[in-house]
């Protein structure tokens, strides 16, 4: 950790502390601000609450891609399944909501816990193999998960028909109800991802998180170094659907309905994205990555609904102009794979390098 | 050099992203509409798994909202629209209506799919947001919990129960070649569907009630998704059962997927076919498959012109998407242009009555009686509980390729006391 000219750590507590100097403090402290007090009262006192949706759908998809990024990013264990495992944890919640009226702060616990060992069982064959044969098995785990036992059977539990909808007055934390409140599912969505990113943060820091990551850079030399190998990846997988399990759990919350068709196959590839674009073996990656891949469909959408009005052509180019926004989305990926393979989380490095070498930089 | 053109790649992204960021808000106030304008959303599905029936749909919308402006608009005010594709994906679904409501302000909502249409109800309700879906779930019919929610259609679970009722009535009981079948004992009935799918999946138990009510002996359900492009396990796992009927619950591309290897696997039996499976692209994909082949259209077929208002759907495909040959529109335009005129007439009626408001739409709209929106769609009446527009469904046949009407029912006539019961389901 580089830092500035006269501070001095004294103590281990100091040289372990997540915020070193006064600066990061007060970077935290605005941060911390704006999530809490600033976003929620422009939202709520324009009336525009579309913009907590678009906030909460940001911290679902961090809250999935988390656990990828886990995988992929540290572990090394590329997963093409993770719907499955957001899916598992969605129906937990919700089954344990409907069927045995448990409160839904417990079913989130549930949920992750039903869902790590899901993803442990589907991380057995990691133990075999590796690479393009991981991404078959990983994939199997989206199919039978999803298309086969959700669909053929547990979408059949308590005869509610084709999906599952939680009546007014399951969702609900103690007294308070936080299904179709937009305000109230963004501050557990903070709290949620806020916890996740401090657990695995932490988890990543201790001797579990060095062992991910020797695994990743060379399993034969991390085994050699007396990592159990085979330990350590089913445990990457436990806590990458502990953290599925969350984010499904989650998402019954925002729609008071679940049902498979919510968790395709593209969910799966769409979290790959994210960590591909936000960055790979980066905290700040799946966050960035969630950011960009959240919002720039959006924006592209609003710049399209913006221009529409002004000149009679975008009206009546306006079905051509909705193909456009799929394409230029295409082409940013392709852009980024192509000049930032490295992701977005990379580029922020660079940043805070610049900033801090400047002007003298190399 | 290669950092410099990194940073400057980063820089115009940059820039890009903020510009587009300032544009985003600006959207709220800027829109320099005219006072005489009313606003309202569309949510289409054109690049997701239900694209092969939703992009003609929303050309039908388009095309009627431009042939209402052209006719003078709601009562002199011109509609804007507001068309987004959303992939079928269910986030991009939520976050799109509430942009439509905060930031666009829209009076009313054209809706697409049934497991994100019905989701979004309680929030539809609390909005007070009149919501016009292409989803005909019967579901979404029951007023009493759904009252903002319209189509102008008779619901899938009806226009199941009439599909298989006029089979039984029409071909079982009088073909002459089920005739040692019909002896022998019982018709046997399964049904094709995406179980995963809330659309195919919404008619299954009442058409499952429907056969057990005919006295149908029922097989095991056969799971088509949506993107099938092979049905082969699906139709032998069926053979077994040797059924003489077959429901289709799927949208276009995965019924012909399913028919042609119905016929080459020689599973011997009818078909029947729920609404969105059913148009003039079925028998072009399927061809022989299709020959016999019975469905549900909830409106009159593309370029029927004995239909009141099929002249101005022609005459507005040619004017505004010359570039579509009318040969390859389909019976989705016509849906489009059905539930988009229901709409304008809410609103043309609200505004007569000075209550261009979410609910005095929905109050013009649930007063609706015998109301002909024209286009072969049977009168449509709503009521405060019930929003079931029509009882009456028309059932086609393909034969030789082309697609004849087979026989009209009218449900609530044949079942009156089962007609209050089926509500919701």
């Amino acid at each position: 950790m580089r830092l500035p000219s006269g501070v001095y750590h004294e103590t281990y507590a100091q040289d372990h502390a997540w915020w070193q100097t006064r600066f990061v403090w007060i970077r935290m402290v605005l941060l911390g601000l704006i999530l809490f007090l600033v976003i929620p009262y422009f939202a709520t006192s324009s009336g525009q609450l579309y913009y907590l949706t678009l906030a909460n759908t940001v911290g679902y998809t961090i809250l999935g891609a988390m656990g990828v990024q886990l995988l992929i990013g540290y572990t090394g264990q590329v997963t093409l399944g993770h719907a499955a495992f957001i899916a598992v944890g969605g129906y937990t919640s919700s089954i344990a909501m409907l069927q045995w009226g448990i409160p839904y702060p417990i079913t989130i616990v549930i949920a992750a816990l039903v869902s790590g060992i899901w993803s442990v069982l589907f991380g057995l064959p990691s133990a075999r193999v590796k690479g393009f044969y991981l991404i078959m098995t990983t994939m199997a785990a989206q199919f039978v998960t999803v298309d086969f036992i959700i669909t053929q059977y547990v979408s059949q539990i308590g005869g509610r028909g084709h999906y599952f909808s939680l009546p007014p007055g399951t969702i609900t934390f103690g007294p308070i109800e936080i299904a179709n409140d937009d305000l109230k599912l963004y501050y557990l969505m903070l709290a949620l991802v806020i916890a996740c990113t401090v657990l695995v943060a932490n988890l990543l820091r201790t001797r579990i998180g060095r062992a991910w990551i020797a695994i990743r850079d060379n399993d034969i030399a991390a085994e050699v170094l007396g990592v159990n190998v085979v330990r350590y990846k089913l445990l990457a997988f436990f806590v990458a659907g502990v953290l599925a399990g969350i984010a499904g759990a989650y998402w019954v919350s925002t729609l008071s309905a679940i049902s498979p068709e919510h968790f395709p196959f593209t969910w799966s590839l769409w979290l790959v994205g994210v960590i591909l674009i936000g960055g790979t073996g980066s905290m700040y990656g799946t966050v960035f990555g969630s950011l960009f891949m959240t919002l720039v469909p959006e924006i592209l959408k609003s710049i399209i609904f913006t221009l529409t009005p002004y000149h009679p052509i975008f009206s009546q180019l306006i079905d051509k102009f909705l193909y456009v926004r799929e394409a230029a989305f295409g082409l940013i990926i392709v852009l980024f794979l192509l000049y930032e393979p490295k992701g977005l989380a990379y580029r922020w490095a660079q940043i805070k390098n610049y900033v801090h070498l400047w002007p003298f930089s190399y | 050099m290669e950092k410099r053109r990194a940073f400057l790649f980063v820089g115009v992204l940059l820039v890009a992203l903020t510009l587009a960021a300032c544009a985003a808000p600006a959207a709220a106030p800027a829109p320099a509409a005219p006072k005489a304008e009313i606003v309202i959303g569309s949510l289409n599905d054109l690049t997701g798994p239900t694209s092969d029936v939703g992009k003609d749909y929303a050309l039908g919308i388009q095309e009627a909202v431009r042939w209402v402006n052209e006719q003078g608009g709601v009562n002199g005010k011109q509609i804007r629209l507001i068309l987004s594709d959303y992939g079928y994906k269910v986030p991009e679904y939520l976050t799109t209506y509430k942009r439509y409501r905060d930031l666009d302000k829209v009076i009313a909502v054209l809706g697409w799919g049934t497991g994100e249409s019905a989701a979004i109800q309680p929030t539809v309700t609390a909005d007070k947001m009149p919501f016009v879906t292409a989803s005909y779930s019967a579901e979404l019919a029951d007023a009493s919990k759904t009252p903002y929610n319209y189509y102008a259609a008779g619901d899938y679970s009806t226009n199941a129960r009439a599909a298989i009722t006029v089979w039984y009535e029409e071909i079982w009981m009088k073909d002459p070649r089920l005739e040692a079948d019909r002896k022998a004992g019982k018709p046997r009935f399964v049904a094709f569907y995406a179980k995963a799918t809330p659309y195919a999946s919404a008619p299954i138990k009442a058409i499952k009630e429907q056969a057990a009510l005919l006295g149908f002996e029922v097989g095991p359900d056969q799971d088509v998704p949506l993107t099938a492009i092979d049905t082969k396990s699906q139709v032998l796992a069926a053979k077994e059962f040797k059924p003489h009927l077959v429901w289709h619950g799927d949208t276009t591309n995965a019924v012909a997927t399913a028919l042609k290897d119905a016929k080459a696997l020689g599973l011997g039996a009818d078909h029947i076919v729920n609404n969105w499976g059913f148009d003039e692209n079925l028998a072009k994909l399927a061809g022989d498959a299709a020959e016999g082949v019975i469905g549900i259209g909830v409106t009159a077929f593309f370029g029927d012109t004995s239909v009141k208002g099929m002249d101005n759907v022609i005459a507005s495909a040619a004017k505004h998407n010359p570039n579509v040959p009318k040969e390859s529109r389909l019976i989705r335009t016509v849906q489009g242009w059905a539930n988009t005129l229901l709409l304008v007439e809410g609103l043309r009626r609200a505004d007569k009555a000075g209550k261009l408001t979410g609910e005095g739409i929905k109050a013009e709209l649930d007063a609706l009686k015998d109301f002909d929106v024209g286009l072969g769609v049977p009168p449509l009446t709503f009521g405060p509980t019930d929003h079931r527009g029509t009882s009456t469904v028309r059932l086609y046949q393909i034969k030789g390729g082309k697609i004849g009407l087979l026989k009209a029912v009218d449900m609530r006539a044949k079942y009156p006391d089962l007609w209050p019961k089926w509500i919701g389901y």
